[in-house]
């Protein structure tokens, strides 16, 4: 039995962790049905539109055509970095908590096997779950909006969702090891979220002010929210290039620059949870 | 594996030293177990039982020190040294979104065992622990003492060459312990290796071969159990109860060469042997000899207690 295969062993371990987790069942429920919701209202106001609405740039149908992007970009926004903080965030400091660790570790498999085939697992169902609702979003465009155009790219977006959201994933996972303590660890990662969005928009407002200082700009592109939330409509508008795309209007938009920040984000995170790991004791239970 | 087989010295832990901040948990510990020993690891609660126990399992690292599994460290190899290792921690907290044979399954797995070998033994394990109507139960539903029985249970899926428990008994009613100290005692004959840690004195005379007593982080005994009552006992005593104690009895018992000393209380004597001889035949004919009435005579021999409470006063 080789790494690949007691590394394997841990990830089927970890999905069955994390889904013993009523509260992921009710986060995904939560996404999916937002989702459904989105699509209704989107229809109702398309076929209901408010006396005196109108469209600049493309035509009703055009949009509609694109709809699939708001169902697979929209869970994005801030339905999915919480299901990978969710998920990351119990990974290894459960173990601690619950008393489980020994058990687990005083078995045949290394360190980095074990730490390896936890993330992987992690990092799998939350493909699993971008997988769902990526679906979702796709086929309630297609449903109530009919056939949709340059929907060939929903499976790249879905390997750019799923990148994005290894930054937030790997930072909770790396809280999680390093604090030992599942609470803190999710609530430090829904922190910087929450505080890089904050922050992202005082900047924001600040280059606006200053009269377009750049200073402010590329500052607000280092926050994590940055590379996460614009780096799928990045993508998207360099696949779409029709002019008529009303959904991913971020011209200029850096892909090389997001797609670094979140490498660094993410590689350090495992850096720092694999050295925590291999060097330091298997504490007891904690919880 | 090939070092286990060749090697009759299953652990070896040598010089071991672990702080926890500025606490010194154990200090300089060092012991051998060889093959087919079951040996007793007792000590005082917070000694440094388990602390010596998760650093041989690599989950702990010593400050200085190291141990070895069948020739390996499991620190810097955990897939080897640990392959031939079963082990029940104290009061084990296991996987509650798992029913038993699902956790048995996956610690099977962990040790590579084929689907087969897997599907044996755990049904002929669960059975043999006293879970074959629960296996297919959610452990989160298991009672303290199901959970310790599964804890046996995973520590025994690999067959290994080397079964560590910590506190294997606790929390088990009296029939359980008697069945499992029996299992313990089988898996002795077997060959296999058996490390205990209890404080259960008791427990630890009735099936180890070997004991390593443990206190403030020191080894204060390691040795064969044949050997630990002797080596704490510092005299032999006959206690003697009589209908009158007189005095020239008393002085008379004293000017015995093999007589220490006399004490007397009420119409009891405790009479202190200069050799570690049962010599109560001698003793009791000196009675008569002063017309002594003999209600009861015992000769007081040390058990393991007497001789690990001394152990943890530093007496030997």
């Amino acid at each position: 039995m080789g790494f690949l295969q007691r590394s394997a062993n841990i990830v089927t371990y970890e999905w069955r962790r994390a889904l013993a987790k009523k509260w992921l069942y009710a986060l995904v429920i939560l996404a999916l049905a937002l989702q459904v919701g989105l699509f209704v209202l989107f229809y109702y106001f398309f076929t209901n539109p408010p006396p005196g609405f109108t469209i600049t740039g493309p035509s009703l149908e055009e949009v509609k055509a694109m709809m699939w992007l708001v169902g697979v970009l929209g869970p994005q926004s801030l339905f999915i970095p919480l299901i990978a903080i969710m998920i990351a965030g119990g990974s290894m400091s459960e173990e601690y908590e619950h008393g489980t660790a020994d058990i687990l570790l005083s078995k045949p498999i290394t360190k980095i096997e074990y730490m390896t085939g936890k993330f992987l697992g992690g990092l799998s169902l939350l493909g699993f779950v971008i997988a769902l609702t990526t679906t979702l979003g796709a086929t309630l465009a297609y449903g109530f909006f009919g056939p949709q155009e340059s929907i060939q790219f929903v499976p790249i977006i879905y390997l750019v969702l799923l990148y994005s959201n290894m930054l937030f994933f790997s930072m909770t996972f790396m809280f999680s090891e390093v604090l030992r303590r599942t609470t803190l660890s999710i609530l430090a990662a829904i922190g910087i979220l929450v505080g890089s969005v904050f922050i992202g928009s005082i900047l924001s407002t600040m280059y606006v002010i200053s009269g377009g200082e750049q200073l402010y700009l590329e500052i607000s592109k280092w926050l994590p929210n940055w590379s996460v939330s614009n780096l799928p409509s990045f993508v998207a508008s360099e696949l779409i290039t029709a002019p008529e795309n009303p959904f991913v209007s971020v011209p200029g938009g850096d892909i090389q620059l997001a797609a670094a920040i979140i490498a660094v984000y993410t590689v350090a995170s495992i850096l720092i949870a694999a050295l925590k790991f291999v060097r330091s004791d298997v504490t007891k239970r904690t919880g | 594996m090939v070092n286990a087989l060749a090697s009759q010295q299953v652990i070896m832990v040598s010089n071991l030293t672990k702080y926890y901040g500025n606490f010194k948990a154990l200090d300089s510990v060092s012991f051998a177990v060889d093959k087919g020993w079951v040996y007793g690891y007792l000590g005082p609660n917070g000694a440094g039982k388990t602390t010596t126990i998760r650093t041989m399992l690599g989950l702990l690292k010593p400050d200085q020190g190291e141990v070895q599994i069948a020739g390996v460290n499991p620190e810097k190899d955990p897939v080897q040294a640990l392959q031939i290792v079963g082990y029940a921690p104290e009061l084990p907290a296991l996987q509650p979104f798992f029913t038993g044979e699902q956790l048995l399954d996956f610690m099977g797995k962990m040790f590579g065992l084929s689907t087969q070998d897997r599907k044996e033994r755990i049904k002929r394990l669960l059975d043999l622990v006293g879970l074959k109507e629960w296996g297919d139960k959610k452990i989160g539903k298991y009672s303290k003492g199901m959970v310790q029985r599964l804890s046996v249970a995973i520590a025994i899926i690999n067959d290994p060459m080397l079964l560590i428990m910590d506190e294997p008994t606790i929390g088990m009613d009296p029939e359980a312990t008697a069945h499992f100290r029996n299992l313990f005692t089988n898996l002795s004959k077997e060959g296999k290796t058996v490390f205990i840690s209890s404080h259960l004195l008791d427990e630890v005379q009735r099936i180890c071969t070997h004991v390593g007593m443990i206190n403030k982080g020191r080894i204060v005994f390691d040795g064969p159990i044949t050997q630990v009552l002797d080596a704490f006992t510092q005299q032999w005593v006959i206690e003697a109860e009589l209908k009158e104690v007189t005095k020239i009895m008393i002085s008379a018992l004293k000017e015995l060469d093999y007589v220490q000393d006399v004490k007397a209380e009420g119409n009891k004597l405790r009479i202190e042997l200069k050799e570690k001889k049962d010599l109560r035949g001698e003793i009791s004919s000196e009675i008569f000899k002063h017309k002594g009435v003999l209600l009861s005579l015992n000769l007081h021999q040390i058990t393991l207690e007497d001789a690990y409470l001394r152990a943890l006063k530093g007496g030997q």
